[in-house]
């Protein structure tokens, strides 16, 4: 019998659960009812202790005909967090993520997954990973099920999961249609599908949300951290600022096949010091700049959108602005201030724009 | 290498049942099986008339021999040009090789359940046929012409790894189509082009050629079929069922060329190209 502590992708509330290794077995949660199916980690593959180094890539190199797809990065993954990439299409993002899995040949570097040599012991390094590619493609003639089927083998995992995974995406109805006359975003939520064969402990994700319509983004945001909640580690990659933001307990941000950054989100935006930025509301304002804060020393940027003023400015200038409109009859609705995102750090740190 | 078989079946599985219900595989079958029982059909009528059941046999077997010396290829071909190639391109070839599969197993998982539509193609194919003979002419050879059969899988396994290899070797899949085109006319072009030299280097006229009678070709024409896999395979075939006229020729084949040399040849003509793929799928970006 094992005790395992999980939480509600939902509520989040902290279920204790107890069960027999590799036992399924159906949840629901005491609070808001959700039902749910885990998975009780098979005894054989014990979860290792959180904090460990999980993935490691050192000096990776790829180059290809005449561009360097990565150059020289390092990066570490700890077990157990959730760890973004982030960088602006075509910065490297592919490449690496296709390095981790042994799918390219690297001109320089080397990668080890739970301390195997991906290019060495490739087999025992991808056991525990699920990969989830940019744009997924299967086998035409194949029904949802067949497909499943496939993977499960591969990864040598009981087809009985099927089912619940074809419910879990939705696609129990197509589940015998041939994949070849499916719509992209219905391959899509089959990618999801095969990455939850057998509960990996590792999820690699090449931006797992694109291709999909909204509502399925907030699904796979709350996937994500149910997973990392019980105990998986996961890799994505992203252009998405806020998804990063919102999910990541670290990050690494690429550009030009460089990595320019490697740090907790906090420090990340430290780092770069952008300022927040003020946000002044003035009804009847319409898109008119107020003339005394026009040359003001020490406002570093100013945008006048219908009734909204955003400046960004030194903490110190703050005080002063909203004295002077008000000297000027302006009328303040509303102040407020929007701490610097990861959005302006990306744009300090690469120069250009995140897409 | 280090193969493990359970990894190998699951792939060649998934392929069978992948390709088995692809449309242009399924129309293929479907004219093969159309055009066998016509040719059986016919020679057995022939050989019923002429009280000669042997011949009725050489008969179908020669008509069956021209009618898999194009549909094999083009099976083959079918079947394998866009197994690396095309499914590196669309992306399903990465998510297979995220799993614990070595490349080896996924190539050789490949070649043996594209082999088995190949082999399953040519069973229903032939084998509608045979039966048709077995009753209309009443020959009780079921043991040659299972034989015949699988020259003829061995033949289609002969273009099956080239295309693999081109398969592997080529980037894109529009370039891999092409080279399925080249496969398909190698051996016709490399007939046409031997026996050019041939006629170019004898005195022997083509219209000598055209009055029957006995054709002895030079021992260099009989080893130089070795690169040709269609004629590799006729001249198994020929050799296997002591078939000395074709097409009112006839062709005593020369001693050298036992069975087992011109198997030997056939089977090369499988295992270096799957030897070169492996070279050039270990290596490749996908």
């Amino acid at each position: 019998m094992v005790t395992q502590s999980i939480s509600c992708p939902k509520c989040h509330t902290q279920i204790t659960i107890q069960g027999t290794p590799g036992q399924h077995q159906i949840i629901t949660c005491p609070a808001c009812g959700t039902k749910g199916q885990f998975m009780f980690p098979a005894s054989s593959t014990p979860q290792p202790s959180k904090g460990q180094t999980c993935i490691e890539v050192s000096h990776l190199t790829k180059k290809y005909k005449d561009t360097i797809a990565a150059n020289d990065i390092t990066l570490t993954v700890k077990r157990g967090e959730i760890f973004g990439l982030l960088g602006p299409n075509g910065a490297g993002k592919t490449t690496t993520i296709k390095a981790l899995l042994g799918l390219i040949r690297i001109n320089a570097g080397t990668i080890t997954i739970d301390g195997h040599d991906i290019y060495h012991d490739g087999v025992e390094a991808k056991k525990h990973i699920g990969y989830l590619p940019e744009r997924v493609a299967l086998f035409d003639n194949l029904t949802p099920i067949q497909t499943l089927k496939f993977f499960c083998e591969l990864r040598g995992e009981d087809p009985a999961q099927i089912p619940g995974l074809l419910k879990e995406i939705g696609l129990t109805d197509a589940s015998t249609r041939k994949v070849g006359g499916f719509s992209k975003g219905m391959v899509q939520l089959l990618g999801i599908a095969q990455v939850l064969i057998g509960h990996p402990s590792i999820y690699i994700l090449d931006e797992p949300s694109s291709g999909l319509d909204p509502r399925w983004t907030k699904v796979i945001r709350d996937k994500i951290r149910y997973l990392n909640d019980t105990g998986a580690t996961v890799i994505f990659s992203s252009h998405h600022l806020s998804e990063v933001e919102s999910l990541c307990d670290r990050a690494a941000i690429i550009d030009k096949g460089r990595l320019i950054a490697q740090d907790s989100l906090a420090k990340i935006q430290s780092v770069v010091q952008t300022k927040p930025r003020l946000e002044i509301t003035i009804p009847g304002l319409q898109g008119k700049t107020p003339k005394i804060l026009q040359g003001l020393t020490g406002i570093i940027s100013l945008i006048v959108k219908g009734d909204t003023i955003t400046i960004t400015c030194d903490q110190s200038l703050r005080g002063k602005i909203i004295a002077l409109l008000e000297e000027a009859d302006y009328t303040v609705s509303n102040i407020k201030t929007i701490e610097p995102s990861l959005e302006d750090a990306f744009i300090k740190l690469t120069g250009g724009k995140t897409q | 290498m280090n193969l493990d078989t359970k990894s190998v079946y699951t792939v060649a599985k998934k392929e069978f049942t992948d390709h088995i219900r692809n449309r242009w595989i399924l129309i293929l079958i479907i004219v093969f099986i159309a055009l066998t029982l016509v040719a059986s059909f016919l020679a057995g009528q022939r050989s019923l008339s002429s009280d000669k059941t042997l011949g009725g046999a050489e008969d179908t077997v020669v008509t069956l021999l021209s009618i898999a010396g194009f549909l094999m290829p083009l099976i083959a071909i079918m079947l394998g040009f866009s197994t690396i190639a095309g499914e590196a391109e669309s992306g399903s070839l990465a998510l297979v090789l995220s799993y614990p599969i070595r490349r080896s197993e996924v190539l050789l998982g490949k070649f043996l359940g594209l082999g088995a539509i190949l082999a399953f193609t040519t069973l229903i194919g032939f084998g509608t046929g045979g039966i048709i003979i077995s009753i209309s002419a009443g020959t009780a050879q079921i043991l040659g012409f299972l034989a015949f059969i699988g020259l003829t899988i061995l033949f289609g396994l002969m273009y099956l790894g080239p295309m693999i290899l081109f398969s592997a070797l080529l980037k894109r899949r529009v370039t891999a189509i092409g080279s399925g085109i080249f496969m398909f006319l190698w051996s016709p072009i490399y007939s046409m082009i031997t026996f050019g030299i041939y006629l170019a280097t004898t005195n022997i006229s083509p219209t000598d050629l055209m009055q029957g009678g006995t054709i002895s070709l030079p021992n260099w024409m009989w080893w130089s079929i070795s690169v040709s896999p269609t004629d590799l395979y006729e001249t198994t075939v020929m050799k296997a069922f002591n078939v000395q006229q074709a097409f009112g020729f006839q062709m005593p084949l020369p001693g050298f060329l036992a069975t087992p040399v011109l198997l030997f040849f056939m089977c090369l003509w499988i295992a270096i190209p799957l030897l070169l793929a492996y070279v050039f799928f270990r290596r490749r970006d996908i």
